[in-house]
């Protein structure tokens, strides 16, 4: 059994960083003039496209491009007569970018400390093949580099910062993840994407401080637009002996902990995998494409109609595949969902041969998919029959149409040969189990190259340097001064700022001699409550507030919570 | 200069910027460490692009980025490396298929796919069959696409010479035994182009299809390569044998409509959907699937090859004019001194010109300067018998139009002209339809401008294609097609 609770990360060699994209407060989309709304009613129009994957600049495909167009994904689009222009829809080219947001990007750089800013700013097209962007590509460009900030006292670099546009929302799939489905509405809402050294952070505790410290950065300079949806971080994570791997998409910061202990505990078992392949003599050449039709070798009446199952030789691997590299998932299901992502052949249509076996990860669910529930003794000795295996050799199966299940077996024929390298650099997705399974190759830079329809952007040098002056106290400057002058920690920094009260906190404190704890309380945990009862907290101004506290003082009621639950309600009723 | 400095060439790059990277041996493609204040970078250097300021050099650092540096006196350089940037698409091995049919694809400067010129920005096109069908894998299980080049120009820069040599270009692919010929064409003058071929192919036996895209081929959702997979298997299968313009049919996807070259306009300056058929219905459609359906029962079947010949006099001084407010009759006049052959003009309405316009209409028609009249708001007929003014301008001896589009009037122009100087006889061609330019009748369908508050539109634009056409990977779907 797996234990991720009963890891060392330091022993692991745990390496992680955060790609943290927060949606700039603006006015206007970054390249049109459409306002930056979410809609949840129905499309006014939907359209459809397909996506090809073009060169670089230095003349390459990118190879997580041409894995994106294998998917070879049918995109539907939800669109509004209000919020999506032709822009969204690429039909018309963009319209001069909103300054405003891009002055934005480089005020925050000023806020991280970034030593080199940009004096030109140059639109940069980054390839999308998923269809979340209509162009195919995401319009971004860099503002600032080598940055910092101060994360559980050490310094974690900031690499680079970007302002881009936000992707279309993913709606939903179908026709096995072939057709998806997108709501314009978010395309091209300007989001800073904050890029940290992905080495820096060497366990989990500090990587979710690191999030919090560059989120609570965006609020504490107003840049940040607020509400759902409105942050995202990707998580890049490596364990010693492996390989970047980035997980994608990552909206609850509770999550991480989770998510870091069962990446690094997958890493680590695919690197002891690849031990053991070396240590059996196994060579990427021992898999060949050679794919067996053995559909009739099963009971042919319980294979649906159209379909067909194929197998491949895996020699070496047997009792690999079985081994559990996730809670609750074995190497070979990790295997298989790469090859159904880019097949759409399920999950469930894919087979191993250690899934014989009664302890097989699968057979512990509640519902045994169908190709397991149909594979026996019996069965499995036709198979390895026909496919000649020794004692030591392994077969997949997959089931579906012809031209689906050859792309299958090519890809976990292509995924098992990369087994003995140990970690392969790969997007992943976050499940809602903390696991991850594989969403795409990792981009690479091929796939970035000039925007042709913007040229590039002169910026006033002296405004930007003006920005400075913009820049408060930092997230850890803070920190520190709450700890050492209020007695406070950083979670009552966060939930202050979190409840706009920061300024009238630190007012407070200052002139006054009341306990910062007891501000602190009031402000924060007392207007909460007021709030549930029904009160509109955002009406009571600082004045009222510090009369509040003194009269809380002096007509010693048993809590300032009851003194103003009182206060306030009667206030209500009386209005009423 | 050496080939080795020649590589070293700091392109693009102006001014004391210049002068420094020579003087440092710095060119493009050098792998180069700038020092600015604090900032250090390490990129390759990229050539100029055209459109940024002078003292700016442009790295493309590792991330993929590029980043324009300022640099300036305190600034460090220094070469640490060297990167050709070269552009190859994936090789593919081409083989004729017997089974399939021959079909040419005349490149005039369109792109279907291409690649990316960083110092201008702008896009060279993928051409050879190799990059084709890298960029298009779907073409080689349609036809034997050949592909050859005319010239490499922006169709901004067409001149009626280059319709000459194009539709003498389409005449030898014809003889050389293509089933059918592409025209790969910038979308601007496209239909300027599509009517000129439409006079110049006498008795055509083959469909001529004029491709583009609206979308620059350059981006992975570009409308390009769907444009020619559908104007290849019109050109290899349809029973069509005019000069047609293939192009997306609405904003998805989802089916390109095939236009007839004379009745065919651009009418937005970027939607893929830009190309209607004015005045009438289009000819017919082609659906995801590559199925073909026709629309009107006149389309000109495929015929016998042999029987094509060219008439390609043409007479190239012809202008074209538009009337409006406060429009100065000098205009008129100067076009008459400036020595030209023919006018065309938009007249407001049913074809009208103020009347201050009538002493300059008089000079043509003493000069026997053909003057033909087609209608300003595009859609419909002229007719200058309704008022006064039209009867007017019919006694000077203007020519109605009918309803011709302006491009195709034009290049109408340009080719009577090329054959009679004769007013009465120009009269006479213009008037008669030669290849759809004119219709007799207009179907109400022909005018179908929605403005989106139409009741059931929403329907309409929320209902996706029932029958989308399904994926394949590579050379599997070859296999099973077989």
């Amino acid at each position: 059994m797996l234990d991720p609770n009963n890891i060392s990360f330091e022993k692991l060699g745990f390496k992680a960083g955060l790609e943290v994209h927060h949606q700039i407060n603006s006015k206007r989309k970054l390249f049109c003039h459409c306002k930056p709304a979410l809609r949840t009613n129905p499309p006014d129009y939907l359209f459809e496209r397909k996506f090809r994957p073009v060169l670089g600049e230095m003349g390459d495909f990118d190879e997580g491009m041409l894995i994106e167009y294998e998917k070879g994904y049918r995109v539907i689009y939800h669109a509004y007569s209000d919020c999506t222009c032709l822009y969204e829809q690429d039909e018309q080219p963009p319209f001069w970018p909103d300054l405003d947001a891009i002055y934005s990007g480089f005020e925050l750089s000023h806020w991280l400390n970034c030593s080199a800013l940009v004096d030109v700013a140059i639109v940069a097209r980054k390839q999308y093949l998923d269809g979340s962007i209509t162009t195919g590509f995401q319009r971004t460009l860099i503002v600032a580099r080598d940055g910092w900030v101060e994360v559980n006292g050490k310094r974690v670099k900031i690499t680079n910062l970007t302002v881009e546009e936000d992707a279309a929302r993913k709606l939903k799939t179908e026709n096995y993840g072939r057709t998806v489905y997108y709501n314009l509405d978010r395309l091209g809402i300007p989001l800073v994407e904050v890029i940290t050294d992905h080495k820096d952070c060497s366990n989990p505790k500090d990587l979710k401080k690191l999030a919090e410290i560059i989120g609570l950065t965006l609020r504490l300079s107003g840049i940040g637009r607020t509400g759902i949806g409105s942050a995202r971080q990707d998580v890049n994570i490596s364990i010693k002996g492996g390989d970047r791997v980035e997980i994608k998409g990552v909206q609850d910061l509770p999550m991480l902990d989770t998510l870091c202990r069962r990446e690094a505990v997958r890493q680590d078992m695919l690197i002891h995998i690849a031990k053991i392949l070396k240590e059996q003599g196994f060579k990427p050449d021992d898999l060949e494409h050679t794919y067996y039709e053995i559909t009739e070798e099963l009971p042919t009446e319980s294979i649906p109609e159209g379909l067909s199952v194929m197998a491949i030789r895996v020699p070496k691997f047997n009792g690999i595949l079985g081994l559990e590299i996730q809670p609750g998932k074995d190497f070979g299901q990790d295997v298989f969902e790469k090859a159904s992502l880019i097949s759409g052949i399920l999950v469930d249509h894919m087979f191993h041969s250690d899934e014989l076996a009664e302890t097989a990860q699968r057979k512990k669910k509640d519902t045994i998919p169908f190709l397991i529930s149909l594979i026996d003794k019996k069965i499995d000795n036709k198979i390895r029959k026909v496919l000649y295996l020794k004692d030591k050799d392994a077969y997949c199966l997959a089931m579906g149409k012809n031209s689906w299940t050859i792309h299958a077996m090519k890809k976990i024929i292509e995924r098992l040969k990369y087994a003995i390298k140990g970690v392969p650099q790969e997007t992943r997705r976050l499940l809602p189990n903390g696991n991850t399974e594989f969403l795409r190759v990792i981009h690479g830079k091929d796939r970035l190259y000039p925007d042709t329809d913007t040229p590039a952007l002169d910026l006033d040098l002296q405004k930007i340097q003006h920005l400075k002056e913009q820049v408060k106290k930092r997230p850890w400057e803070l920190e520190k001064e709450f700890q050492e002058k209020y007695g406070l920690e950083f979670e009552h920094l966060q939930n202050l700022v979190h409840e706009n009260r920061l300024l009238e906190f630190i007012h407070i404190v200052n002139k006054n001699s009341i306990s910062p704890k007891l501000v602190y309380s009031y402000l924060t945990e007392t207007m909460k409550h007021l709030r549930r009862k029904g009160v509109d907290t955002s009406k009571i101004y600082l004045e009222e507030i510090m009369e509040d506290l003194k009269n809380a003082y002096s007509v010693e009621k048993p809590s300032i919570y009851d003194y103003a639950v009182a206060k306030y309600l009667q206030e209500k009723g009386d209005k009423k | 200069m050496k080939k080795e400095d020649l590589m070293r060439d700091p392109t693009g790059y102006k001014g004391d910027l210049r002068e420094r990277l020579i003087r440092d041996k710095i060119g493009v493609w050098s792998i180069v460490k700038v020092t600015r204040g604090n900032s250090v970078y390490e990129g390759v250097v990229l050539p100029r692009s055209e459109h940024t300021a002078e003292d700016y050099l442009v790295v493309k650092v590792d991330t993929g980025y590029n980043i324009g540096v300022k640099i300036t006196e305190e600034c460090t350089l220094t070469e640490i490396g060297y990167q050709k940037g070269h552009y190859h698409l994936p090789e593919v091995a081409v083989k004729t298929k017997p089974e399939l049919p021959n079909v040419s694809l005349l490149g005039t400067g369109g792109t279907v796919a291409s690649r990316l010129d960083y110092r201008t920005g702008s896009v060279l096109p993928a051409f050879t069959p190799e990059e084709l069908f890298s960029a298009v894998p779907e073409l080689m299980n349609i036809c034997n696409l050949t592909p050859k080049k005319i010239y490499s120009i922006l169709s901004e820069n067409f001149k009626p010479e280059y319709w000459v040599k194009t539709a003498e270009a389409i005449l030898q692919e014809f003889r050389n035994g293509a089933s059918g010929v592409i025209v790969g064409h910038g979308t601007d003058t496209m239909a300027f182009t599509a009517s000129a071929l439409s006079y110049f192919l006498k008795e055509l036996a083959a469909p001529i299809v004029i491709v583009g895209s609206q979308r620059s081929s350059d981006r992975p959702s570009s409308d390009g390569p769907m444009n020619i997979i559908n104007a290849s298997t019109i050109a290899g299968y349809a029973d069509l044998a005019e000069v047609v313009v293939c192009m997306h049919g609405n904003t998805s996807d989802t089916y390109n409509l095939i236009h007839r070259g004379t009745r065919v306009r651009k009418m937005h300056s970027s939607r893929r959907d830009a190309f209607k058929t004015l005045s009438d219905i289009p000819l017919g459609m082609i659906d995801s699937h590559q199925n073909i359906s026709f629309f009107k029962d006149d389309v000109k079947p495929r015929g016998k090859i042999e029987d094509t010949y060219l008439d390609t006099k043409i007479d190239p001084k012809v202008a074209i004019l538009y009337s409006y407010p406060g429009w100065d009759p000098e205009i008129l006049n100067s076009l008459i001194d400036l020595g030209y052959h023919g006018v065309v003009i938009l007249g407001t309405g049913l074809g009208h010109v103020p009347s201050d316009f009538f002493p300059g209409l008089q000079r043509a028609q003493e000069e026997e300067i053909p003057v033909c009249i087609v209608v300003e708001p595009l859609y419909g007929f002229t007719n200058l018998r309704v008022y006064e003014t039209g009867r007017d301008m019919l006694a000077l001896g203007v020519i109605e139009g009918a309803n011709m589009l302006p491009s195709a009037a034009y290049a109408k122009m340009i080719w009577t002209l090329g054959h009679t100087r004769n007013v009465k006889e120009v009269e006479k061609i213009m008037t008669t339809n030669i290849a759809g330019e004119i219709t007799n009748r207009e179907p109400n369908s022909g005018y179908l401008l929605m403005q989106g508050i139409e009741e059931n539109i929403k329907k309409m634009t929320t209902t996706l294609d029932p029958n989308p056409r399904e994926h394949y990977w590579g050379t599997q779907a070859d296999k099973e097609k077989k």
